[in-house]
């Protein structure tokens, strides 16, 4: 992740008594271009609208439950109506018959707003290349994040809402006429794919299918439930 | 089994009974792989001979189970079958018999038309809609004929053999501001066009869009309410918002890569549906299944009825104000898919059976995560009957709210928990047992009064049921192949010569890559999924893909009866309704 001075960042961690009057300042004063304060308090809470279409929206709605807790990440506080919401995730297949639909809740978002496609069905169709299908939500709408998956585990999800945190805590949004280039300004995007390609060459040993992966619910190697799970 | 030699007497007895009931009509019969006796009806008199199964006969065929058509136009094997260029297919269901009988109408003709019968069954009317809208048959007389699945502006019939099947056939879709603008236009209600009654008197009434996007319909679904007040006079449903066109993708792909689209018809019961679709596939290429693939099989969609109730319970919570349940319930809902992900590799659509068989064997350690669940979800259970169903509040809201009567049940073809809370004590796995259910010891729960809170109990109940067979799994697990060696199981299984001689090597390309060719013929099965009856009427031209596959699924029958449960009510009370009810909209558009 690209470090930017921090300020605000401190501020929010650094609630310590105590110290210098120096220390005191620094984790109290917040000095900050406000465009920058902005951006931050923007990737700070993403709140995602109350949507979803199939399959997908069972794993986002599973994202939000005890488990998995996205309001790790400042997303769990979901609107019911587009004009709270600041992230529209397209949760499942685009039907052409709802999409129409969907373009008008995006239209109903207020700015700035951003769009997660979940899943391969909004990603390009998916599996369903079918009559009543739109071969992907990218047809009719900007979207900012890819999550793949089908449906994506709820942690892809989580992935996708980090990517997206990232990306609009680099965002410029100029808050008044500036020279030079207008509009919003985005930092660089760089393919997953690309960034986890050395790490997943790594992988040599692949495990064999009578084996489990791992330990689910908490049982230990001697085949004892531990009560307090995970 | 005596059950199923009663059947056989009872379908020679509905034969014969029809033939001496109408001897004008000459019946003509067809053979099919499920033994449901199937007749071929001339149009004009079908109206005559389906009131005659419905009231006179001796224990009647109360339940319009599914009505749906098929495209004959391009089918090579239809011996013995009138000529017919679409055929209108009636399956209708007595539980007093226990039985089922099968009645085909040959049409001719690029427009087709004949007689609608939701005269004699209110639930025909949806039925008919969908008929109309996929084949383009005209229903004379239907009180409310029009699109059902696909958009108002919708051209052509998309389950016609001409209609393109593939989205990129039909070029890319765009949606500029004008035609945004007609499908907005085309979405608004006009009340005298989408079937409301006419006002009497000057009496003023609200007109109230909820949905396609709404929290309480679990998906894209939409409804429109007339009010008077906060009471709902009359309650419209628009659905087809989530239309994947599910039967026409079977004709598509190949009997074995049709699979992962089945999880995706109900998408909270995973392997269930699989389960649905390989029962009718695997009678029809006459494959049997060894008794270990069997039981891994009823532990898998047992583990997915819990799922998907755990679902359910949380969120008929949520739907009332309970906000707690389904924080609850989806972390049970995790441990249970944890297993399911160690043993499939996937969370919700595993694909993990396969025509014949299972995927491949158990990993080892399987007991002990399955014996895990086994005890740990009782307690918890008792203590959600603390949380929800002792709850005075979820009484207050859901007791005597959204009834229906047992008749009405087997009138509008409810099934699952919807029909066993109004006091039937019917449940396929015990009725018409397959994948050796008939082995298991379990109680069809039941409830009484039809309302809310007795479908909810009737889950609950459900869910122990569930845990009781997965206990006997675990116990007696059979030992043997986890595929059978039928030569058209696919993938064959790999223990013998496959991929060292030449001949085991071709067989196993042309099956995972063409597909293995079923013989030709018609199969529909039963089986008891977690939301109510599911089926798949699969259609066999001998090809490696499907001629025809229709999906009869249970929250189609339940979401038309809406209107029926709303009338009278508030709107708080139709979100219970709702939310007890128990749909995907997966499951109803397909």
């Amino acid at each position: 992740m690209r470090q930017r001075p921090d300020y605000p960042r401190q501020a929010a961690s650094g609630l310590q008594l105590g110290g210098s009057l120096e220390e005191q300042v620094r984790q109290n004063v917040v000095l900050a271009r406000l465009q920058d304060l902005l951006a931050w308090g923007r990737k700070n809470s993403m709140w995602p609208f109350n949507f979803g279409l199939s399959c997908c929206y069972v794993e986002m709605a599973t994202a939000l439950t005890s488990k998995w807790d996205i309001a790790r990440f400042g997303a769990e506080v979901i609107r019911a109506t587009p004009r709270e919401a600041d992230v529209l995730v397209v949760a499942g297949t685009v039907f052409k018959k709802m999409a129409p639909i969907v373009q008008r809740l995006y239209d109903q978002m207020m700015e700035p707003r951003w769009v997660i496609s979940m899943g391969s069905c909004a990603n390009s169709g998916g599996m369903f290349d079918i009559y009543s299908v739109v071969q992907g939500v990218d047809k009719f709408l900007p979207v900012d994040v890819y999550v793949q998956g089908c449906p994506p585990r709820p942690d892809s999800l989580m992935e996708g809402i980090l990517l997206l945190r990232d990306m609009v805590g680099d965002e410029k949004r100029p808050l008044t006429w500036v020279v030079g280039p207008q509009g919003v300004l985005r930092g660089p995007v760089q393919s997953q794919r690309d960034l986890k390609t050395p790490e997943r060459m790594r992988t040599t040993l692949l495990r064999p299918t009578n084996e489990i992966s791992y330990a689910p619910l908490g049982i230990n190697g001697n085949g004892e439930a531990q009560t307090t799970g995970r | 089994m005596s059950n199923s030699s009663t059947i056989e007497v009872q379908n020679a007895d509905i034969t014969r009974e029809l033939s001496a009931g109408f001897p004008d009509i000459s019946f003509v019969p067809q053979a099919t792989v499920d033994d449901v006796p199937t007749l071929w009806v001339p149009e004009e008199r079908l109206k005559d001979v389906l009131r005659f199964l419905k009231e006179e006969t001796k224990a009647p065929y109360r339940t319009l189970y599914d009505l749906t058509a098929i495209d004959e136009r391009t089918r090579a094997h239809r011996e013995g079958q009138p000529d017919s260029d679409f055929t209108v297919v009636y399956h209708l269901l007595s539980y007093d018999r226990n039985s089922d009988v099968r009645l085909k109408v040959a049409l001719k003709g690029d427009e087709p038309s004949m007689p609608t019968v939701t005269g004699i069954w209110p639930n025909a009317n949806w039925y008919e809609r969908e008929v109309w809208d996929m084949f383009g048959v005209r229903f004379q007389g239907h009180p409310d004929h029009r699109r059902i699945l696909m958009p108002p502006t919708w051209e052509g019939h998309p389950l016609r053999k001409d209609h393109p099947a593939r989205g990129t056939e039909m070029g890319p879709y765009t949606l500029p501001p004008e035609k945004q603008d007609a499908e907005q236009e085309a979405l608004k209600v006009h009340p005298e066009l989408w079937g409301f009654e006419r006002d009497e008197g000057d009496e003023d009434f609200l007109f109230l869009n909820l949905g396609p996007q709404h929290p309480g319909t679990h998906g894209p679904f939409r409804i429109i309410l007339k009010l008077r007040g906060e009471e709902i006079v009359q309650a419209v449903p628009d659905i087809g918002y989530h239309h994947r066109g599910q039967e026409k993708m079977a004709e598509r792909q190949s009997w074995h890569t049709y699979l992962p689209y089945t999880d995706r018809v109900d998408y909270l019961s995973g392997v269930a549906n699989e389960l649905s679709y390989l029962m009718s596939l695997e009678r029809l290429a006459g494959i049997q299944v060894p008794p270990r693939a069997q039981v891994i099989r009823v532990m898998m969609t047992e583990l997915f009825r819990l799922s998907s109730h755990l679902v359910w319970y949380g969120t008929f919570g949520g739907d009332i104000g309970q906000l707690s349940p389904v924080f609850y319930m989806f972390t049970d809902r995790e441990r249970i898919l944890e297993i399911v992900e160690a043993i499939c590799g996937a969370r919700m659509h595993p694909v993990w059976f396969r025509i014949g068989g299972v995927a491949q064997d158990l990993p080892d350690g399987w007991d002990r995560m399955i014996r895990f669940i086994v005890d740990y979800l009782p307690p918890r259970l008792d203590e959600y009957d603390r949380m929800v169903m002792g709850n005075a509040i979820v009484k207050a809201r859901t007791v005597g709210v959204g009834q229906f009567s047992l008749g009405e049940a087997m009138e509008w073809g409810a099934s699952g928990p919807n029909i066993r809370a109004c006091g039937l004590e019917w449940d396929f796995r015990k009725k018409r047992p397959y994948s050796g259910y008939e082995q298991f010891e379990f109680d069809i729960p039941t409830a009484v009064g039809g309302d809310c809170y007795a479908r909810a109990q009737v889950h609950v109940e459900e869910m122990r049921q569930s845990i009781r067979i997965i206990k006997q799994c675990l116990d007696n697990m059979p030992s043997g192949d986890y595929t059978s060696r039928h030569r058209l199981a696919t993938p064959p299984i790999k223990d013998t010569n496959t991929m060292h001689d030449i001949e085991t090597l071709i067989h196993h390309f042309l099956n995972v890559s063409y597909g293995p060719p079923v013989p030709p013929g018609e199969c529909q099965l039963i089986t008891e999924g977690s939301k109510g009856a599911y089926s798949y009427y699969c259609v066999s031209d001998g090809n490696t893909m499907s001629y025809r596959t229709r999906l009869r699924t249970p929250s189609f029958a339940h979401l038309q009866m809406l209107p029926l449960l709303s009338k009278g009510i508030l709107i708080s009370d139709l979100l219970a309704i709702l939310g007890a009810i128990d749909f995907v909209l997966s499951d109803v558009d397909r």
